[in-house]
């Protein structure tokens, strides 16, 4: 992650949003810490069954603080739309980082009557910061 | 800029953000499952493009070339499994693709993985001419 920030400019508007940005910049370890977020983003679109396709925007995946640190999705976009006509009720998160790696994990939770494959599907991902 | 300048500027961006051989880069060379490519190296891939061509493409731009505009209904089943006119689709975009051999196998999110060297070029390619147009 840092070597793809630093090679790249322009690539922090691409991937994160301002808020997570300003969260990641306030800490130690800042890329960490965009590493953790970035695994979330996929995490996060692998559970809901899509890729980045068409239109999605990583930023339509939004990873922030929530209530005791523990992180919150909030999707915006194309991907609140395509999550929203699917019937999507939930979707939880949970990111680590430490030693140079980023793991996350993503279940998300359909209504009774999305469609039966996309029941409680869950995925982890894990991206290096280095 | 020519097709043979487009290639190499792929296989250079290829080769730099995957930390692979010239030689592995070959245009059949497909970038997920040959190269090993993830979704964070597809984006480092596209930037390096941007530098060097001066066309710019989005990660989810990928997506609607290989669709063509299709929408996710008509490209594949209710299985996801790609249908006969998403295989028509491909054989424009991913012309190495043998439809008799995927038809009915196809799943939608596997198709990416198919994507090459020559289908990225082939992109920059086009995209280069809708912007020069």
């Amino acid at each position: 992650m840092e070597r793809l920030v630093s090679e790249n400019a322009g690539i922090l508007d691409v991937l994160f949003t301002t808020q997570e940005q300003d969260y990641c910049r306030g800490k130690r370890r800042v890329h960490d810490h965009l590493a953790g977020r970035f695994a979330a983003k996929e995490a996060v679109l692998k559970a809901l069954g899509t890729g980045i396709a068409q239109r999605m925007l990583w930023t339509d995946v939004e990873i922030v603080p929530g209530s005791r640190g523990r992180p919150e999705v909030c999707l915006h976009g194309e991907v609140a739309a395509w999550a929203e006509k699917r019937g999507l009720a939930d979707v939880d998160v949970s990111l680590a980082h430490s030693a140079g790696m980023a793991v996350a994990q993503a279940l998300a939770v359909w209504d009774r009557e999305a469609e039966d494959s996309r029941s409680g599907r869950e995925r982890s991902v894990a991206v290096s910061p280095d | 800029m020519s097709q043979t300048q487009t290639l190499s500027a792929v296989q250079e961006a290829v080769v730099g953000a995957l930390g692979v051989s010239e030689d592995e880069a070959s245009p059949d060379a497909t970038l997920m499952d040959d190269l090993g490519a993830e979704s964070i190296d597809l984006l480092d891939i596209l930037f390096r493009i941007e530098r060097s061509t001066g066309v710019k493409i989005q990660a989810s731009d990928l997506s609607e070339y290989i669709q063509g505009g299709i929408s996710d209904d008509e490209f594949s089943d209710e299985n996801e499994i790609i249908s006969e006119k998403g295989l028509d689709q491909l054989k424009k975009v991913m012309p190495q693709i043998d439809a008799d051999e995927q038809r009915g196998n196809l799943h939608a999110e596997n198709v990416i993985k198919l994507f090459t060297v020559q289908n990225l070029a082939d992109m920059v390619d086009e995209r280069a001419g809708s912007a020069a147009s």
